[in-house]
Parts: structure tokens; sequence; C-alpha cells
């Protein structure tokens, strides 16, 4: 038998193990390393397996240094103390030493505050619908806990403890639902942890050929697109990321120092209206179909020269936002002479062969146009094949593309078409995004996953612009109409039975799709969400006041439901027809006779009564034998019943 | 918190507990057992587990509103809610319960006196972790099973003679969560008497006779009828006179006296010294010793005299007589 004392830590402590595996994927090794040891012999002392450490003096000078040890510690892991992250190390590591000097039940109690604090940095750092049942389920725990903790006499057994507050849970869900419906979210931030910048997938800022290479085998969704109407085909849907000009022979990177004015940009054709649901990438861009004309984020800007969109603050949460597309453009100017010289800017010493090539193939064309048509045929014609695993790059990383080694991929192609375009003097640029996506018939959206990343040029052609080269698309044709993994499928002989089963692509599809309404109606609720709601209620121009007023009326009848669900289990029960008329009988005599004790019985009372009102005395005795009878003999038929409710009845002085 | 800071609170707390209970006097009034706790005379108050819970839970609200992070607001009003909920539950686990009867457990000075509290559960669900409480008493917690009755055994410690006045029993609950306390007043008039602790080394009086200077000897079973005497609580049903009952005479005793009526008295101006109490404890270590010998004894406590007789009641008597003389209080 388990003491009341050691149902208690133990309770606490386990509560706390469930806190710590929920952020342990965002937490150093080591804390959760240490935590779970405390967690571990924190149990052990509790149920007497192990002896528990004596204190000795200087025990508190002690475990001051072990605290002021492990902040410096993780301080230093960190380089900082603000920020999820860290402040996630610095709960696990000051539970564990709460779990150390814990001993009384107000010590379990705060063991399981600084759980909940956990499950808190848990759910600050993913949201991600598969975890909620996990978060849920510790909340579940927690509140065990408290019952458990609360309970000095040892009485509660721990199903019992997990029955109660599965029981308070439930009833507080329509509360918990009226509050997200209603409880005003306030707009903007009180202050702001520092985002740490974690290692995420997706596309940089600069790109190796190669490097695409490396996120295509990265599963995860980068977005989703909801269209307003038709999709456009799979082969238009470019989607544009960041744009790269600064070649060093081997990298590609974005020019941040340099700024040109571009030339006004003439949208033709239909506009294509869509909203994109990107998740977190920790990176200040966003992505749109090519080329994009207007965006609904206030802190967006697009700009002029790449047409790339950028933000003020790197995306740490997932965001929505409405973008109009066009497919063609036309430039309205000719390109600054400033642009034109960082465009075709490449390092005089490497990739001696293509630049001769290219500079071969400009001289045997007559225009830009005609040469670069000529370059996508000679990518065509030469026996260049599209893999995954292209082998090592040299130096002069064009050159062992296109002569060695023959093999490349999308980033590959581009890099060394831009370099054969910028050789010959026309102006060549990559831009790195994502190309087509999966359509979900479920949900109706396009899911674009990391692994659908392309890369491609754009070239300026005097009286169009900036005008979109893909060499992936001569080279591998099949790639505008396929994902990478219907593709290469060779090359992830996992992923590729995976895709194959028809059915487990269904379960994919729906389970995506309870994602995106996850994302879209649960976890981009906001301000604007809930004044809408107001307005299919009824309210015509909704305000936060009225907001206020809905929330309030919600707790109101919440409140109300609560009181009469949780007093049905304490009613004393009804009497039944006969011990209702019994008690209208006594109210009746009470008025011209002493009032019946609550304890007395009928023939008792009715003597008593008599003594008082002698008169009354032989009406009394017979009703209450009457009673006494129907009460307490064998059956009372219901004629019997009647008869005493009309005698009682009639009952009058 | 600074020793004197948590002693300034301390006292703020005792003031406004004071307060309350005076207040609550006031508007409830006295009362009759049986009482059933209605809503309207229960009274609820967060912990300071509460507090804490609900400071975390702002907390999380807060940080939830930061970040506009929807699964940390789902988890904080589903925890508010939780809250909301354990109070409606501690409220309840109180509310219903009938207080049947009240009832005093004398005891001598030092040793601790009790108070017996019968609780009652008319619902069908338990009530548990009831806590009793009297002012100056040892809580006891209680759990009343549905549909049924148990009592609370509540401890007060008695330091003084005389009687111990309870006016007040608190029923308290915290169950399940601990988050909340919920508490009722019942306004009644109970107590017990603290009877003198026995002490003192001077020998007892000798026996008496009624009948001369007979030799002290006490013969169990040698007694001869006295009569009938009316039939008072305590009476044991073997001395009831059953067929005198049959006869419809009404509830009558059958009395036996020693017919040489060895028996000792106990007077209080007959025992020498300066200081009451003491003298008192002499008596009463007299009355103890003399009950555990069986003997006859009568007591004279300056005009008030108790014939000899044998027995718990009248050694419980004689108790209460020394435990109330010079109180002003009629025994």
């Amino acid at each position: 038998m388990v003491s009341a004392a050691a149902r208690s830590t133990s309770a606490a402590t386990l509560v706390f193990v469930a806190s710590v595996l929920l952020i342990a994927t965002a937490a150093p090794a080591w804390c959760v390393v240490i935590a779970l040891v405390a967690a571990t012999w924190r149990i052990l002392v509790a149920l007497g397996k192990v002896a528990p450490v004596k204190r000795f003096a200087g025990m508190r000078f002690m475990l001051g240094a072990i605290t002021a040890a492990l902040v410096i510690a993780v301080a230093l892991s960190f380089r900082t103390l603000n920020g999820l992250a860290a402040g996630t190390a610095l709960l696990l590591v000051m539970g564990a030493l709460k779990l150390l000097e814990s001993r009384s039940r107000r010590d379990d109690g705060i063991v399981i505050g600084v759980s909940l604090f956990m499950l808190l940095a848990g759910a600050l750092a993913t949201q991600s619908l598969i975890r909620v049942p996990l978060y849920l389920l510790t909340v579940w725990g927690a509140c065990a806990a408290i019952a458990v903790v609360a309970d000095r006499s040892g009485a509660l057994t721990p199903k019992a403890a997990l029955r109660l507050s599965a029981r308070a849970l439930a009833m507080s869900v329509p509360l918990a639902a009226a509050c997200f419906l209603f409880f005003p979210r306030v707009a903007g931030q009180f202050w702001a942890l520092q985002r740490d910048d974690e290692a995420s997938s997706g596309l940089s800022d600069e790109m190796t050929p190669g490097g695409i290479g490396r996120i295509a085998i990265d599963y995860v969704p980068a977005f989703r697109v909801r269209f307003e109407g038709e999709p456009p085909p799979q082969r238009d849907l470019y989607w544009r990321g960041p744009v790269l000009n600064n070649f060093d022979g081997l990298t590609w990177r974005r020019n941040r120092a340099t700024y040109h004015p571009g030339a006004r940009l003439e949208m033709l054709g239909a506009p294509i209206r869509y909203r994109i649901t990107l998740e977190p990438s920790q990176k200040r861009w966003l992505f749109a179909l090519d080329s994009v004309d207007t965006v609904s984020r206030r802190d967006v800007f697009i700009s002029f020269q790449d047409r790339q969109l950028s933000v003020l603050e790197p995306i740490t949460s997932t965001v929505s936002y409405d973008a109009v597309s066009y497919l063609n453009t036309r430039s309205q100017g000719p390109l600054a002479n400033a642009a034109r010289r960082l465009e075709t800017a490449l390092p005089l010493d490497r990739n001696p062969r293509a630049r001769a090539l290219a500079l071969d193939l400009r001289a045997r064309t007559g225009s830009d146009a005609e040469f670069a048509r000529a370059a996508l045929g000679w990518f065509r014609d030469n026996g260049l094949e599209y893999t995954l695993e292209p082998g090592v790059t040299t130096i002069d990383s064009v050159d062992t593309t296109l002569f060695d080694s023959k093999r490349g991929f999308c980033g590959h192609f581009a890099s060394a078409y831009a370099t054969m375009m910028r050789a010959a003097g026309v102006p060549a640029r990559i831009v790195t995004g994502y190309l087509g996506g999966e359509w979900n018939p479920v949900g109706g959206y396009l899911l674009v996953r990391q692994s659908d990343a392309h890369a491609w040029t754009e070239i300026w052609l005097e009286g169009t612009g900036w005008t979109r080269i893909d060499p992936t698309a001569v080279v591998a044709p099949e790639r505008l109409q396929l994902g990478i993994f219907d593709l290469l499928s060779e090359s992830f002989a996992g992923a590729s039975s995976f895709r194959r089963s028809q059915w487990l692509s269904h379960l994919d599809h729906l389970w995506d799709n309870a994602n995106q309404w996850w994302q879209e109606r649960v976890l981009d609720f906001n301000l604007r969400s809930q004044l809408d709601l107001l307005r299919k209620l009824g309210f015509d121009s909704p305000s936060w006041q009225q907001l206020g007023w809905a929330f309030t009326a919600g707790l109101v009848a919440w409140i109300a439901w609560v009181s009469l669900a949780l007093r049905r289990g304490v009613a004393r029960k009804k009497p039944d027809r006969i011990g209702r008329a019994w008690l209208r009988a006594t109210r009746k005599l009470a008025r011209v006779a002493p009032a019946r004790a609550p304890t007395e019985g009928p023939m008792e009372y009715a003597r008593r009564v008599g003594a008082h009102r002698p008169d009354l005395a032989a009406r009394i005795d017979a009703l209450a034998s009457l009673y006494a009878r129907l009460r307490f003999g064998r059956d009372a038929s219901h004629q019997d019943v009647a008869n005493f409710e009309r005698e009682v009845r009639n009952l009058s002085f | 918190m600074p020793a004197a800071a948590r002693k300034g609170s301390g006292v703020l707390k005792e003031n406004l507990r004071r307060r309350m209970g005076a207040w609550a006097r006031r508007r409830q009034g006295d009362d009759r057992l049986p009482i059933i706790i209605s809503t309207r005379r229960v009274y609820i108050l967060p912990t300071r587990a509460g507090l804490a819970f609900a400071a975390l839970v702002f907390m999380m609200l807060i940080a939830g509103l930061n970040y506009t992070n929807s699964v940390a607001l789902m988890i904080t009003f589903l925890l508010a809610g939780f809250g909301m909920i354990a109070a409606h539950l501690t409220h309840r686990n109180l509310t219903g319960v009938a207080m049947r009867a009240v009832a005093g457990v004398d005891a001598f000075v030092g040793e601790h006196g009790r108070l017996l509290v019968t609780l009652e559960n008319s619902a069908d669900t338990a009530r548990l972790d009831i806590e009793c409480d009297v002012t100056g008493g040892v809580r006891a917690a209680v759990d009343v099973p549905a549909g049924g009755t148990a009592r609370a055994d509540v401890g007060l410690s008695l330091e003084r003679r005389g009687r111990i006045a309870v006016d007040r029993v608190t029923l308290s609950t915290s169950f399940p969560f601990g988050l909340f306390r919920a508490w009722t007043y019942v306004h009644i008039k109970a107590g017990l008497l603290a009877w003198p602790v026995p002490r003192g080394r001077r020998e007892a009086p000798p026996e008496a006779s009624s009948g001369g200077n007979a030799p002290a000897v006490h013969r169990v079973g040698d007694e001869e009828w006295a009569g009938l005497r009316e039939f008072r609580s305590g009476d044991s049903p073997r001395q009831v006179a059953w067929g005198a009952y049959a006869r419809g005479r009404g509830l009558l005793v059958k009395t036996y006296q020693s017919p040489a009526a060895h028996h000792r008295l106990f007077d209080l101006a007959a025992v020498p010294g300066a200081d009451l109490e003491q003298r008192l404890e002499q008596l009463s270590a007299w009355i103890v010793a003399a009950h555990a010998r069986g003997e006859r004894y009568g007591l004279r406590l300056a005009e008030h005299a108790l014939l000899p007789d044998s027995g718990n009641e009248h050694r419980a008597r004689c108790l209460n007589g020394l435990a109330l003389f010079g109180t002003g209080e009629a025994w």
C-alpha cells in the first residue's frame, strides 16, 4: 500500500515526466536527461526504494550552487537566457531541482505548476494537430494529480482522481469553446520573446548546386494554396522565392547591398487569386505564384527589381495571406545599366569551357532570344541526366555538370544555364522556389512540399523583360508534370512504395486536409475571425465590446448549466405522491396546531396535535393512520392513494 | 517573508476571520438541530493553491494572447473552466449535508474532550473529506457515505476546569481539488465539562456505615429490595421492572440497597488546604479510586450533596459537580 504522501509525490512527478517528454524535442538533451533522472530518483524515494538525502548543514548553499551552475550552463549553451528554447531549458532544470528538494505537498503542487508551464512552452513551440491529444492527456493527468495532492487522507484512488478530473474537464469543454470563440483576442503582442533561429528545412537565400537536392528529400509541407476558381495547369505553378544574382563560381547568393529600381511591369492575361498558408520557415520571405501583383499583408515589401516578397520579421508561426498573380508579364522599360552590370557579372577565372561554349553559341546566333533557345537545345541534346545524385562537384562546378559528369539536379542546370547566359553578356539570374504541388482532392487545395523545391533561370530579353527559362524542363520534361518522388523514385526506395499505395495516399490526403482545417479554422482564429463570426450570428457591425458581451452571456449560461448539472447529483430525493400529500397535510395543520418536527412520525404527531386541539383529534388520527397504512403497509392501490389525496384536499379548519 | 510581516498577515487574517464569523452569526441567527446545510449558508473562497492556480492560468492566458497561440489559449480556457468546476464541486460537496446531533464527551483537564458531530447525507453521492471544527478544537475529517451517516470526532484540549461551551460548529471542505474551500457555520449550544484532574495524596476518609461501626467490608449481591422509582435515561434495561410495565404502570426501575450501606462520604469542607482547585483535584482522585474499587460513595460540596451511590452515572454526576463547583452554573 502506497502512502498518501508517496502517492501525491508520484502523481506530481509523473505529470512532470509527461511534460518533459512533450518538450523533449525542443530542449537540449542534457536538460531532458537531468530532468528525467531527477524525476526517477524522486519517485524511487517516494516509494521508499531509495533512501532520501539527509538534511545537512550547507545543503541550502549546495542547492543554490547547483542552481547557479545549471543556469550558467543553460546560458552558455544558448548564449542567452531570453528566447523560447532557452526558457524551456531553464524550466526543465529548475523543475528538476525542485524535485530534488521537494518534501511537502506544497512542493508537489509547485511541480505540477512547473509541468503546466512546460506544457505551455510545448504549445508555444509547436501547435501541430498530432500533438494536441498529447497536450490534452497531460492536462488531464495534471488535473488528476491536483486532486491526488489535495487528498490528505489517501482515500482517493488514482482511478477515482482520473475520473473526477475527466468529468470536470469534460464539463469545462463548453466554456473553453465559448472562450475560444468569444474571448476578445487582443491584437498585437505585449512583448516578444526572441525567437530562435532554429535550423529549419526549406530554401535559404543562397544556393549551391546540389543544395536543393538535399531539401528535395524532405517530405514536409512548405505551404498550402487554395485557389479562387480553377487552379492553373501544373506546368505553370512556379512558386517564386528568393532571387539570387551574385555568383562566385560555386554558390549563388542574394545581393543585398545594391538596390536598383526595376522598370514597371505590365501584367498580362487573367488574374489568378489564391490564398497561401505558409508553414513557419524562420525566413523573411514569402512565396507567391509567378508573377505576383498584390499581397494582402501590410508588412510585405515586393521588391521591384526581382519581384521577391520580403517581410520585416521572420515567419515563426503559420501565416496566411491572399495574393493576386499573373502568368505573363512585360517590362515597360529597359534594364538599368547598374542592374545589367550586376546581372552579367561572372568570376573570370572559373568555368572556362562553359564560357567558351556560350561565346561560341552566341556568335552563331543573331539575337539574345535565339541564343537562349540554342543554349536550351544544347542542354537537351547533350545527354544530360536529371538525378538527385550528381556526384562530386569541382571548383569549376558548371564545367563539371555540362562536360564531365553530365549529371545534375535543377540547381545544377539553372546555375549552368545562367552562367552561359552571363558569359555571353545576357543578364541572367537564378530564382529559387517550388514547382507544382500535390492536389488534395479531399480539401480542394494544393499542397506544396519541401520536396517540390526547384530552381530556374530568368534572363533579360529586350522587349519582354525578365523571362523565365527552366533548363530542367528540357533535360527532364516530365518534371513539369510529376513531383520529384514520381520522377526519381529509385532514390527513395522507402518513399516510393509509400507513394504508390492508393489507399495510403487517400489517408494521406485526409490527414493533410485535417491539418489544413486545423490550421485555417483553429490556429488562424483571431479577432477578425471572431468579428466575422458575430456578423454571421446577426450583429450588423460587430465590435470588440459586443464580443465581450457575447463572451459574458456565454459564461453566465455555462455557469447556470454547471450549477444545474451538478445539483442533480446531490438533490434530496423528491417525495412521492403519498409523501407529498402528507407534507401538504402537515403544512395545513401547522396553521392551527404546532408544526411537525422533522423527525416526528405520523402517529406521534397526530397525538400531539390531538392534545393541542381535542376537537380535531379524531380526524387527524384517522388521516395519520391512513398515511401510515399507505406508507408502511404491504400494498397501496392507486385508489387508496387518490382517496388519501382527496382527504388531504378536503382538510380545512 | 520576514517574520514580522508574516505575523502581521496572520493577525489580519485572524481579524478577518473573526469579523466574518460575527457577520455570519448576525446573518444566520441561532440554529436548532437537525439542520440541513443550504446553499444560503455555504461560503466559499479560493485556497492558497487556488490563487496560485488562478495566477498560473492568467499567465498562460497572457502568453497565449501575446503569441496568438490557439493551442495555448485552448489549454488555458480548459484549465480556467476546470477551476470554476472545481469551485462548484467543492461547494456541492458541502451543501445538503445535514447535521443531526452534537454531543460532548466530558473528560479530565489535560485530556482531550470530544465533541461528536453526527452528519447525514441524503444524496446519491458520497461527501468526502468533510472537516468539522470548533473554536479551539482539533479538526476532524469524515467521509459521509451516500444515504448514510458519519460521526466526526472533534478533539478539544481541556485546559481549565469547568464547562467548555461550544456555540459554533464549522463544517468545511476543500474536496476534491483543494483549490477552493467551502465552509459553513452552525450556531448551536453545545459543550462538555472538564473535570478536575484526579490528583492528591491524601488518605480517603474511612468507610462509614449507616448502621453504626460495622466493619468496612463491601459485600456484593447482598442487597435488599428498596422499591421502584421512575426510569431515568441511562438506567440499564436489566433494572427495568418489565412486569410493572406490562401491567401498564409505565417504565419503572427496581432499586436495591445494601443492608450494611457501607459507603464513604467525600466532603469538600473536610479536605484541608488553601487552594480550591487542589482540594477539588483531591476529591476527584478519591472518586476515581472509589469508583474503580466499586465502592459506594457520596459527595458534599458546600450546600450541595449527592447521596451515596455507585456506578458510572453516579461517578459522572459527582465529577460534573466538581467541574461546575463555584462557576455559578447549576448542576
